[in-house]
């Protein structure tokens, strides 16, 4: 039995020191080339083809679209910087005649750096606060953000949007930081003018915010939030994150304070301002091979309960959709509770492939939102075909939708 | 015997078992740290150039900034992608298992657990730098001569290297450090159930910052040997990287000059 072993042991180890040898062999090959330096300009451009089937009989509609993204992030002066980013959408549709061409100002600031440790900003900036995947409560200058949707990824909704115009000044030291930020009016209304930069869209109403960042352990570093502006209640917001095992991260992000339900700001009932939460909490869980699972809860306390949608559902379409405006554009759930799975495959089965799935599933209605994403990249070129499905009910949340069913091929060069 | 020729053998007898004894198996790894690693904040270029059956299949380019903790000795470090294009300028940040990724287009700073891969074969613990004496206790386990990076054969001090902090990548370690003078030859690194992850040779020694250092690392992945990564280490520079740097929320503000 020993001696087998022993045999069978000699008999691997030239094998192995083979292996070592010809990957030592492929090294000696790999040539030395020197490392490009990163750019101050990052720029893509963009085609996308659309196909959309309606719920029940109808024919499919088909569109087009061309995009153009442009980021810079430069140092002119020793502790200045500028950043500036913008996307052109063109988009066609057969079926309706003229252009629905958006041009998205998202960022364009200057920054000066005093100390080290001491920050200041002015300009449009894309403020982002949280750490939830599918719901950011803590976002609060989410409203009013969305100028052209062109995917429902979270990430893409994330990335493409306005930022607000502001002063902000933030101070860090080791293990924490304190942002103060002011945001004023600028305008009266939004403008869907193609290069109009929409103030009245972000800076509609003065608002202000502060954040808090503290260290408490190696493993717990929370940020506590204040936000507040004209014609609103102060409100408090939390994120946590934390390491349950080597797999799996857990978040809790939560805002609360006294504010009107969605309802009252849509103007369909009395002002009934009380203290209401809104929180996202989930878990990421990665596989050994490089899979990511999310599964987060969102809870909306301005949203609508199970009795109230449904009679809003069966009662006036003008109602329906004074409510369904609002929470969109607020980028808030049109419902109390909603369940969102998503899942990220890096390099699925064939180097430089990768998979997203995500669902959005209304726990009051029941309704759905699926979407699926396929997308293979080369150096500079990537390429992605989309799928969305949206399932039930002609009133329920994710079922109101005009298309029932979406499918879109994404082309993608990055210069 | 008189107390004096007690003595001295006694005295012969301690003489001759220092000079018999072994070496201190802990030392010999922090001088192979001293090796690998700057002793000062610093930065450096990472390429990652991965193969498959001998196929180049990717390639990336890291700028690595590194600080080493003045209470733990282990090192932070934050890591600014440079290429491919389409992630240029995208941030990782690592400081024990608090590690998060931030890109600059959706400004999101997304927490990663340490399993979470941004680059393929590489963990993301082996593009960050890591004093291994700070996290791992070190036993001499043997003294042999192994086949170097350059298929040299060199006599080495083999070392067996057990976790004692749980945030650390790899569960044990068998090390080899050139017996001359420390230097890592070759690496092989195994999970807790004993199963061989990868294998790493450090090669191409070169000046740098005043130390010769290894300016390459080749790894091969332990289940399939056809799967190789050459990770290269170039532009070594002290660079001074302020503690507020270190933390999430400095991540949108990163922009080395």
């Amino acid at each position: 039995m020993r001696l087998t072993l022993l045999l069978l042991i000699a008999a691997a180890l030239p094998a192995w020191a083979d292996d070592d040898a010809a990957a030592l062999q492929l090294a000696d090959k790999t040539e030395a080339a020197a490392p490009e330096p990163a750019g101050d300009w990052h720029i893509y451009a963009e085609t996308a083809l659309r196909e959309a089937r309606p719920r029940g009989a109808g024919l499919a509609a088909h569109g087009t679209r061309a995009s153009l993204d442009a980021r810079l992030d430069t140092s002119f002066a020793p502790g200045w910087r500028a950043v500036f980013a913008d996307r052109l959408d063109l988009n066609r549709s057969d079926g309706t005649s003229g252009k629905d061409d958006v041009n998205t100002l998202k960022e364009a600031y200057l920054s000066w750096q005093v100390q080290p440790e001491r920050i200041a900003d002015l300009g449009r900036i894309n403020a982002r606060n949280g750490v939830a995947m599918g719901y950011n409560p803590t976002d609060y200058f989410r409203a009013g953000a969305l100028r052209s949707v062109v995917s429902l990824d979270p990430a893409s909704l994330r990335e493409n949007r306005l930022g607000s115009a502001m002063l902000r000044g933030q101070q860090l030291w080791s293990g924490g930081s304190l942002t103060a930020l002011y945001s004023p009016k600028l305008a009266e209304q939004p403008s869907s003018a193609t290069f109009n930069p929409d103030w009245g869209a972000t800076n509609r109403r003065a608002r202000w915010q502060m954040a808090l960042s503290q260290k408490v352990s190696d493993s717990l570093n929370p940020q506590w939030l204040l936000s507040g502006g004209e014609g609103q209640k102060p409100q408090l917001g939390m994120n946590l994150t934390g390491l349950v095992n080597d797999a799996t991260v857990a978040y809790f992000e939560w805002s609360g304070g006294r504010a009107p339900s969605l309802a009252a700001q849509a103007q369909l009932r009395a002002d009934d301002s009380a203290f209401r939460s809104r929180l996202a909490s989930g878990l990421t869980y990665t596989t050994s091979n490089n899979i990511s699972l999310t599964a987060e809860y969102e809870y909306n306390g301005a949203g609508m309960g199970g009795a109230d949608w449904d009679a809003l559902r069966r009662g006036s379409p003008l109602a329906y959709g004074l409510y369904r405006g609002l929470t969109s554009n607020l980028q808030d759930p049109a419902t109390r509770q909603n369940l969102f799975l998503y899942a990220f495959w890096q390099d699925a089965l064939v180097k430089h492939l990768d998979l997203t799935a995500m669902l959005r599933n209304d726990l009051a209605d029941h309704s759905r939102l699926q979407w699926l994403e396929a997308r293979y990249h080369w150096t500079r070129f990537d390429v992605a075909l989309q799928t969305q499905l949206n399932t039930g009910a002609a009133t329920s949340n994710y079922g109101a939708q005009a298309e029932r069913r979406m499918w879109q091929a994404v082309a993608r060069y990055f210069f | 015997m008189n107390y004096a020729q007690l003595a001295a053998a006694a005295l012969l007898a301690a003489a001759a078992g220092a000079a018999a004894a072994a070496p201190d198996a802990q030392a010999l790894l922090a001088a192979s740290d001293a090796i690998r690693n700057p002793g000062k904040p610093f930065s450096l270029t990472t390429t990652l150039v991965e193969y498959r059956n001998a196929k180049q299949v990717d390639s990336n380019t890291l700028t690595v900034y590194s600080k080493a903790d003045p209470n733990s000795g282990q090192f932070r470090s934050l890591i600014r992608f440079v290429a491919p294009a389409r992630d240029t300028n995208k941030l990782m940040l690592k400081n024990g298992n608090d590690l998060w990724f931030f890109d600059p287009s959706s400004k999101a700073s997304i927490r990663l657990s340490p399993q979470q891969r941004l680059l393929g074969q590489a963990a993301n613990g082996d593009v960050v730098t890591v004093n291994l004496s700070k996290d791992y206790k070190a036993q001499l386990a043997a003294e042999e001569s192994v086949q170097d990076g350059d298929r040299q054969n060199r006599h080495c001090y083999k070392l067996a290297l057990a976790a004692v902090s749980v945030d650390v990548t790899y569960d044990h370690i068998e090390m080899w450090l050139d017996a001359g003078n420390s230097r890592p030859v070759k690496a092989r690194f195994y999970t807790a159930s004993g199963q061989l992850l990868k294998t790493a040779y450090y090669r191409r020694y070169q000046a740098q910052l005043g130390v010769e250092r290894p300016t390459e690392t080749v790894i091969i992945d332990g289940l399939d040997p056809n799967w190789v990564t050459v990770m290269r280490f170039s532009d070594y520079a002290w660079r001074e990287v302020p503690e507020a740097w270190l933390q999430r929320d400095y991540l949108p503000r990163f922009k080395p000059e």
